[in-house]
């Protein structure tokens, strides 16, 4: 069993990563609501309730990084899709060169332990 | 089925604005909107679309409770309070913190109860009202330091030491007044910072 503290801090690190998913699917082409809950929940243990991505993508949108428009579907009403900003992609470039980073160093003392 | 597909779909929804209500409107508007065409995009997804399929996708959707509490941290919109309309626990508080001794040992222990005011807040009270201790604490000691000091005047008769002394000084009238006077402005204080509290709590977010 996970202690409450750390259990939070990995809510806070999914928390905290979840919006660059957001970003990372959206910077190869713009996509409806739906599809990238959908694809986001299909990613393990990121997202455990679907609705929680809509106040993200509310956020995200506040801050400039994304913004919507509508497009036709092939079938049903017009939707509104959600696409990358110059600003998100910048944000989306910062954070992958700092993720990758961070997840080397603690990769590395993760698996080599005291070991030089 | 559509019907009953219709029906928790709607009651969803609405559970949904009831939890959103802390929000500005247009944000609640928003995930509303944003909510319901995911429901719709799910539901064309369906095929057949059954009941069980409808719950599946709302239970998947999840509990509007946690959208609104995520709604609310990420746009850092705080939660009021559950409280009643008149925070009694500090009313009752405020009238004891004036009331000497016992009066202000419970009306601090209420005030460090209250989850209205701020830890200065809370000192303040205290301290405020920790005058009616320290005149407790004065009087003993005007007892105990005025009666060697009395006897010890040189030529003024034993029993009436101050009526050839021009009237209390200002030290000593505020020395008297003190423990009177800060409890009610400790108890004023608190209640002006009730106040602000319910009007800060009450103002629209922006």
């Amino acid at each position: 069993m996970i202690p409450a503290k750390r259990e939070s801090l990995i809510t806070q690190m999914r928390r905290g990563t979840l919006e660059y998913c957001v970003l990372a699917l959206l910077q190869d082409q713009p996509r409806y609501g739906f599809d990238l809950v959908r694809t986001l929940g299909a990613a393990d243990g990121l997202v455990t309730s679907e609705g929680t991505i809509y106040p993200l993508l509310g956020r995200l949108r506040r801050d400039g990084l994304v913004t919507t428009s509508w497009h036709e579907s092939p079938s049903g009403p017009p939707r509104r899709y959600y696409e990358l900003t110059g600003e998100g992609r910048r944000a989306l470039a910062v954070f992958t060169t700092e993720w990758d980073r961070f997840t080397d160093a603690v990769d590395r003392l993760l698996r080599q332990g005291g070991s030089p | 089925m559509t019907t009953e597909a219709d029906a928790l779909i709607l009651r969803y929804l609405q559970d949904l604005e009831g939890e959103l209500r802390d929000l500005p409107a247009n944000r609640r508007q928003e995930l509303l909107d944003e909510v319901g065409e995911h429901i719709a995009a799910a539901r064309a997804a369906l095929d057949p679309e059954t009941e069980a399929g409808v719950r599946t996708m709302l239970e998947r959707l999840g509990d509007p409770a946690d959208i609104a509490a995520e709604a609310r941290e990420r746009f850092g919109v705080q939660r009021p309070p559950a409280r009643p309309a008149t925070p009694w626990l500090e009313v009752i508080a405020i009238v004891l913190l004036v009331i000497p001794f016992v009066g202000w040992v419970v009306g601090v222990v209420l005030v460090w109860l209250s989850r209205l005011w701020t830890t200065r807040d809370k000192l303040i009270g205290t301290l405020g009202g920790m005058s009616w201790v320290l005149a407790g604490l004065g009087i003993v000691m005007a007892e105990v330091t005025s009666t060697p000091l009395a006897q010890s005047g040189s030529d003024s008769p034993v029993g009436q030491p101050h009526l050839e002394t021009t009237g209390p000084g200002l030290p000593e009238v505020v020395l008297v007044a003190a423990p009177f006077v800060l409890p009610v402005l400790a108890a004023i204080y608190l209640g002006v910072r009730l106040r602000g509290r319910d009007a800060a709590a009450s103002a629209p977010p922006s």
